[in-house]
This record gives structure tokens, C-alpha cells and sequence, in this order.
């Protein structure tokens, strides 16, 4: 049993990880123990932590924790997550095999970085278009989103916290704005910011956060209300900083 | 519709489809989201001719949105909280809300707390949207759920 609730809370933290909401997860281990044939699960989950105590029809019982660290977005993994579940649920995959299905769910490819990169400029592009900006504004936002991806990566490879990497990404692009309007090619930075916010906005926090708020979960829903405030003023903070420093050099 | 309002369009789904590959959404899922994209700020467009009202606007098509989403998730088997997110990025009030960070910046008193007002009420009509839709999608499963159980 042991063994059975590991695997079920590694698949419960994978799709935490992955941006699922925490009723989510916590009905789903629910449902897995009850299909290992527990008696009563005990499930409380928050979006940093998790803990499961299960009990079982011979009087004994198991209890987990689970620490759980950073939190991305990721829909082709917890699609499959979400699949593997139903699967284990029904009792189509066999206890013994599921350390293996699990194996296979996780080790689905993420899209390629040069595609990351592609993607990352065209939001900037696509939304400096339609705010209102024009043909020249675009092509400096398209640049400019190529390029806060690789301080993204910098960031991933020096300092991993999501927090200053909104804070660099918000700074580089804010500069590369100031300085396309110092070299004449636009006339105004505004619409290139705002482009380049865009794939920053922690938007899938936000509607996380709200949807735990309000089917119960009021702390994992406090706790990501938060921390989306906290990234949105990293975000302003990055901009301050370019924009008060813009005053003295540019 | 105007020369602008089409270029918006085509450029909020073109946005969407860069943001179908940060979260990492593929096949079918894909292009539900992106038809997703495209609906959403046709949908305001075209309301936006009968309505004064922004943020009773952005309120609409966030409820007809998050409710498309809660039902094709339902249709394909897949969680649906990325699809809300994505199907809605034309909606995010990203201009009012860097022109809050911009007037805060210059101690424009007055112009922080108009843009800040408006991008509150727009950020509020669009939680409310995704928050009824969300609440009428669980009680309608919980229903359905009672009755084949009964």
C-alpha cells in the first residue's frame, strides 16, 4: 500500500506541478486510494504542500507528505496525468504497472526551445498589433520577445526564481523599448511594453487562484492570489527600475 | 467592422496560438483553443456594437467563453482551467493595466486611479464571468452525477 499511495501522490504533485487546481488533485488521489481499496482517505492539499493519510480495512493506516516546489504550465502532461488517472480509477492498469505508465505519461517532450522562442516573439508582436501599434512597433516587439526568452533561459540557469525572471524579463523589454525609441526607429515605447507584458501576466495563476477561492479551497486559493500579486509588482518593478534608470542614461 | 477590429482578431488568435505553445497544448486540444482565441474577441467585437458598457462586455463573453471551455474539456477528457486561461488571453487588460504602472510611475495621481479603476472593474467582470460559468458547470455535473446514482 505503501508503494500504491507514493505512486498516487507523485501523480497528484506532477499535475499540481503542471497547473492543475488543487479540488482537482485532491479528488483524484481520493479516488486512486479508494480504488487501491482504502477505507477512508484523508486528503489536504495546498499549492506548496500535501498531505494524505489513508486508512485501511485491516485497522492499519499510511500517511505522506509531499513537499511541492515550483509550479509551471503544462497541458500535454496533465492531459495524460488526468488520463492515467481515470484509467487507474476503473482499474484498467494493473497495480504493478503503474510506476511504468507513470514513467511513460512524464516523458512526453515539451515543445522544442527555438519554437519557445518563435512563440514568446509572435505574442509580443501579435499584441503590440492589437493595442494599436503600428508595422515598425511590431517589428521592434518582435525582437524584443526573442530576446526576453534567452534572459528567461539566463535566468533558469543562474537564479531559478520565477519571480526575478518576470523582474529581468519586464527590465529587458521595457529597455529594449527606451532604446528603439532612442534610435528613432518608433515613436513611442509604450505599445512594445505592453506587447511583451503580455506573455509575462501570470494568467493561469489568476484563473487557478479563483477557482480554488471559490469551490472551497480558500487557503490554496489565498496562497496563489499572492503569489500572482507578487508577480505582477516583479513585473512592475522591472520597468520602474529601466524607467528610473532610463532618466540618467538614455 | 472596422479595418482595426479585424487586424485585433487576427491578431488575438495568432497571440493565442503562441500561447498554446508556453502551456505546452497539443493536437485536438490545440485547435479548440485557438478557435477559442478567435471566438472570444469576435464575440466582443460584435457585442460591443450593442453595448455601451466595457466591463458588462467583458463579462459576457468571459461566462459564453469559460462555458465553451468547460464543455469542450468535457468532450475531449481534459482538465479545463488552461483552456479558461488561453481562450481568454485576447481579454487580458494589458494596456490598462501597464498605463496603471505608467501613471503610478509619473505620480500622476489622476491618472493612476482612472486607469487603475478601469483595469479593476474589467480584471473583476472577467473573474465573475469565469466564476458563475465555473459554478454552473459543477452544479450541473453534481446534479447529473445524483441522478444516475439514484
Amino acid at each position: 500500500m505503501e508503494k500504491l499511495l507514493s505512486y498516487a501522490m507523485d501523480i497528484g504533485e506532477q499535475m499540481l506541478i503542471s497547473g492543475a487546481e488543487v479540488r482537482r488533485v485532491e479528488e483524484g488521489i481520493k479516488r486512486m486510494c479508494c480504488s487501491f481499496g482504502a477505507n477512508r482517505t484523508d486528503v489536504f492539499i495546498i499549492t506548496s504542500s500535501m498531505v494524505v493519510t489513508v486508512f485501511l480495512p485491516d485497522g492499519s493506516f499510511v500517511t505522506q507528505t509531499r513537499r511541492v516546489v515550483s509550479t509551471g504550465t503544462d497541458q500535454e502532461k496533465l492531459h495524460r496525468l488526468n488520463h492515467l488517472l481515470r484509467q487507474i480509477c476503473e482499474g484498467k492498469i494493473e497495480k504493478e504497472n503503474i510506476g511504468e505508465e507513470l514513467k511513460k505519461a512524464l516523458s512526453r517532450k515539451n515543445y522544442p526551445f527555438w519554437l519557445e522562442c518563435v512563440a514568446y516573439s509572435v505574442i509580443a508582436g501579435a499584441f503590440t498589433l492589437f493595442f494599436g501599434g503600428n508595422v515598425a512597433e511590431m517589428s521592434v516587439s518582435l525582437f524584443a520577445g526573442l530576446v526576453v526568452r534567452f534572459a528567461i533561459l539566463l535566468c533558469e540557469k543562474t537564479v531559478p526564481s520565477k519571480m526575478f525572471s518576470k523582474f529581468i524579463s519586464c527590465a529587458v523589454a521595457t529597455f529594449i523599448s527606451y532604446l528603439a525609441v532612442k534610435l528613432n526607429i518608433i515613436a513611442d515605447a509604450d505599445k512594445v511594453i505592453i506587447g511583451n507584458i503580455m506573455s509575462l501576466i501570470p494568467g493561469i495563476g489568476l484563473t487557478n487562484a479563483l477557482r480554488d477561492l471559490f469551490s472551497g479551497d480558500s487557503i490554496a486559493g489565498l496562497l496563489r492570489a499572492v503569489e500572482v500579486l507578487l508577480t505582477a509588482l516583479a513585473i512592475a518593478a522591472g520597468y520602474f527600475l529601466i524607467t528610473i534608470l532610463g532618466g540618467f542614461l538614455i | 467592422m472596422t479595418k482595426f477590429e479585424i487586424i485585433q482578431i487576427i491578431a488575438g488568435t495568432v497571440g493565442t496560438l503562441g500561447f498554446t505553445v508556453l502551456f505546452n497544448i497539443r493536437s485536438k486540444r490545440l485547435v479548440f483553443t485557438v478557435l477559442g482565441g478567435f471566438l472570444s474577441w469576435t464575440l466582443f467585437v460584435v457585442f460591443s456594437k450593442f453595448m455601451e458598457s466595457e466591463s458588462l462586455n467583458y463579462f459576457l463573453v468571459a461566462f459564453i467563453m469559460t462555458a465553451y471551455a468547460e464543455i469542450v474539456a468535457m468532450i475531449i477528457k481534459s482538465p479545463t482551467t488552461i483552456f479558461i486561461t488561453t481562450t481568454l488571453v485576447p481579454l487580458i487588460p494589458g494596456s490598462s493595466l501597464y498605463y496603471t504602472m505608467a501613471n503610478a510611475f509619473a505620480e500622476n495621481r489622476a491618472g493612476f486611479v482612472e486607469k487603475g479603476i478601469h483595469t479593476l472593474s474589467l480584471a473583476a467582470a472577467l473573474a465573475l464571468g469565469i466564476i458563475i460559468a465555473t459554478a454552473i458547470t459543477k452544479i450541473t455535473k453534481d446534479f447529473i452525477r445524483n441522478r444516475k446514482e439514484q
